[in-house]
């Protein structure tokens, strides 16, 4: 076991670099006029300066092998330039939303991982019957609805027609009561915060505006969960020791429970990591059609304006968290199929 | 047989006659939706993707006799730009899909056959592509090309050969080792030979059946950067586009949410049977092709 974990993270450095290779081969694309607002500290240099005084400044003139050098001592410092679409440093836009969007990932992978485990689970013990035909429609138009298409139908539903979900992170009181000084901000994710500052009003208001950002979220990937869990537990109702378990006359109830479904969550699990890579994409488009104010909705407006410094250094963040993310992952994979340690 | 298969199977007919339609319509363009006259005479070589536009209000107008699915923001005619948006949808699924789907085979299946070190390498190269999620990477690479159609379709191609490559990795290294291989290899044939007589023709298969699945999840990926702004130019015939249109008229006007529906319901209708043909198409074949699913 140590040994593995020892194996993969060695191995983290070396994908970590081609991460941030990657992102400087896009990089490469731009014209050093361009890479300028990359590298600059302040607005205020810009005024000062000329374009070519600064390119020649932070040696955007200079071979590749020395850029990439000069380039990763930089962002190793965490400064990842300044972004003219947010006006302020990438690293502290990416500090200031990441908790919103973890909030959201958060809200959306539990209902995801138990809806969608328990209906592939129904599903697969009706195998071929209606229930089985009804949850795999439900997964088609699931996996067929494009989530900025589904996300305005919510929208329109859920707010334009009933008004209870609305856009945004929070109403103008609970965002006024929040930025007032009284209100400690201890992780950035509002619902957590205002449990801890004893608001159950800002609370409700938070969670509030998390409902249609999280069903539009979580429904494309339900019907993915669904239909890998079913396969896998038709899999597995095949296999002898299921039918050792029938032999003996346990309940079926307990076949399923104990036998089945504990061995058909190995390949739900290991889905879990495109899973996580699939919420982060995703919440791009969600946090647009829902004006959630998280680094979604920044890379986003960020694209919009060719805020090219915003959007790179925001997807070298996201590049890093996936990795490590993935990492996590593959070890938890580890500890519950030993299999895959003996590879 | 597959077909044969497929069409036995009730869903996935549902499917393939949504898909017909479809392909009729992207073929009929020109006549189900044609350039007006009056704007063919302004300019005989007009591009008859662009939407024609009838008006300069931007608030939406509901349909009429003579726009049978109503006008979208900024006057441009919705039913022009669903009927001319299908031949977008195919042309941005199509290229993207062969090209990626060739590279990915070139890449996985030299890789494989070459094996070793080599192959690690390029595994892990592969890895390191795949860590970032596909809508951010199309939007990186997007943003320091420019905006456009074209440059959406490079962005896409770029991070999504490697999943192909994966695939027919896997199957070349199984049949690698296999006796006709050998075979091949002991009467001493060339190995750009091997690879494409022997090798290829027993593991393409099922890759590019995967690749043509991933034709509906490729369209609406070129239509979500539509949406956000980075795809199509202003008036270009491209679903995604047109949903973008209909975002800031989602919520109708006061006293009527419903006012603008069909900013949003005809683009969002055509988006989402075009991905639930090539969905139960797909749903079909998996089952088709894992013996386990059967019985």
């Amino acid at each position: 076991m140590l040994t593995y974990i020892a194996r993969r993270l060695l191995f983290l450095p070396v994908v970590l670099i081609g991460v941030t290779l990657l992102i400087f081969l896009a990089m490469s694309f731009l014209t050093p006029a361009q890479l300028v607002s990359a590298y600059i500290k302040s607005p205020e240099e810009l005024k000062n300066q000329s374009i070519q005084e600064l390119v020649a400044k932070y040696g955007l003139d200079q071979p590749v092998w020395k850029r990439y050098f000069s380039w990763m001592r930089n962002v190793l410092k965490g400064d990842l330039g300044y972004s003219v679409s947010a006006n302020m440093y990438v690293s502290e836009a990416i500090a200031r939303r990441f908790p919103a969007t973890l909030e959201l990932a958060l809200f959306a992978v539990i209902p995801v991982v138990m809806g969608g485990i328990w209906l592939g689970t129904v599903s697969a013990k009706h195998h071929n019957r209606p229930l089985d035909h009804a949850s795999r429609i439900f997964a088609i138009v699931g996996w067929s609805l494009p989530d900025f298409v589904f996300g305005l139908i919510i929208l329109l539903v859920f707010y334009g027609l009933l008004r209870w979900f609305p856009p945004g992170r929070l109403s103008v009181w609970a965002d006024n009561v929040i930025l007032s000084g009284n209100f400690v901000q201890y992780t950035g994710m509002n619902t957590i915060d205002a449990l801890f500052n004893g608001r159950f009003d800002i609370f409700l208001d938070a969670l509030r505006h998390l409902v249609a950002p999280t069903i539009t979220l979580a429904y494309l990937w339900w019907a993915y969960i669904l239909r890998i869990t079913r396969s896998s537990m038709l899999d597995i109702f095949g296999k002898d020791y299921v039918r050792t378990a029938r032999a003996k006359g346990l309940m079926e109830k307990l076949v399923v429970k104990r036998h089945v479904r504990r061995n058909a969550l190995i390949p739900v699990a290991t889905v879990v990591g495109s899973m996580i890579l699939g919420l982060l994409g995703g919440v791009v488009i969600v946090e647009t059609v829902f004006d959630y104010k998280g680094i979604g909705l920044l890379i986003a407006k960020g694209a919009e304006r060719m805020d090219y410094t915003l959007i790179l250094g925001t997807s070298l963040f996201y590049g890093v968290l996936l990795v490590v993310t993935n990492l996590i992952v593959d070890i938890l994979y580890a500890v519950i199929d030993p299999r895959v340690r003996l590879e | 047989m597959i077909i044969k298969k497929l069409i036995r199977n009730r869903i996935s007919l549902i499917g393939l006659v949504i898909l017909l339609g479809f392909i009729l319509v992207a073929i009929l363009a020109p006549v189900l939706a044609p350039i007006p006259d009056e704007l063919l005479a302004l300019d005989p070589n007009r591009d008859p993707y662009r939407i024609p536009r009838y008006g300069f209000s931007s608030t939406p107008k509901p349909p009429s006799p003579e726009h049978p699915m109503g006008l979208t923001e900024g006057q441009l005619d919705i039913y022009h730009g669903i009927v001319w948006g299908t031949r977008t949808a195919f042309k941005v699924g199509l290229i993207v899909v062969s090209v990626s789907c060739a590279i990915g085979i070139v890449v996985g299946s030299v890789s494989a056959y070459i094996g070793g070190k080599f192959d690690e390498l390029v595994m892990r190269f592969v890895d390191i592509f795949m860590s970032f999620p596909f809508l951010i990477a199309a939007i990186v690479i997007t943003s320091v090309l420019g905006k456009g159609l074209g440059n959406v379709m490079i962005a896409m191609i770029l991070f999504r050969w490697t999943g192909y490559a994966r695939l027919i990795r896997g199957n070349v290294l199984q049949v690698k080792q296999d006796e006709y291989v050998m075979a091949a290899r002991a009467a001493g044939l060339s190995h750009i030979k091997i690879l494409l007589r022997h090798i290829l023709p027993n593991t393409i298969f099922p890759v590019i059946i995967q690749a043509s699945m991933n034709m509906g999840s490729i369209v609406v990926t070129a239509a979500s950067l539509s949406f956000l702004g980075l795809g199509a130019q202003e008036g270009y015939a491209d679903w995604g586009q047109m949903i973008s249109y209909a975002r800031n008229w989602i919520l109708g006007s006061p006293g009527n949410p419903l006012a603008y529906w069909y900013t949003v319901v005809y683009p969002g209708m055509a988006i989402v049977l075009f991905v639930l043909a090539w969905n139960l198409i797909g749903d079909a074949f998996r089952d088709i092709m894992d013996p386990k699913l059967q019985g």
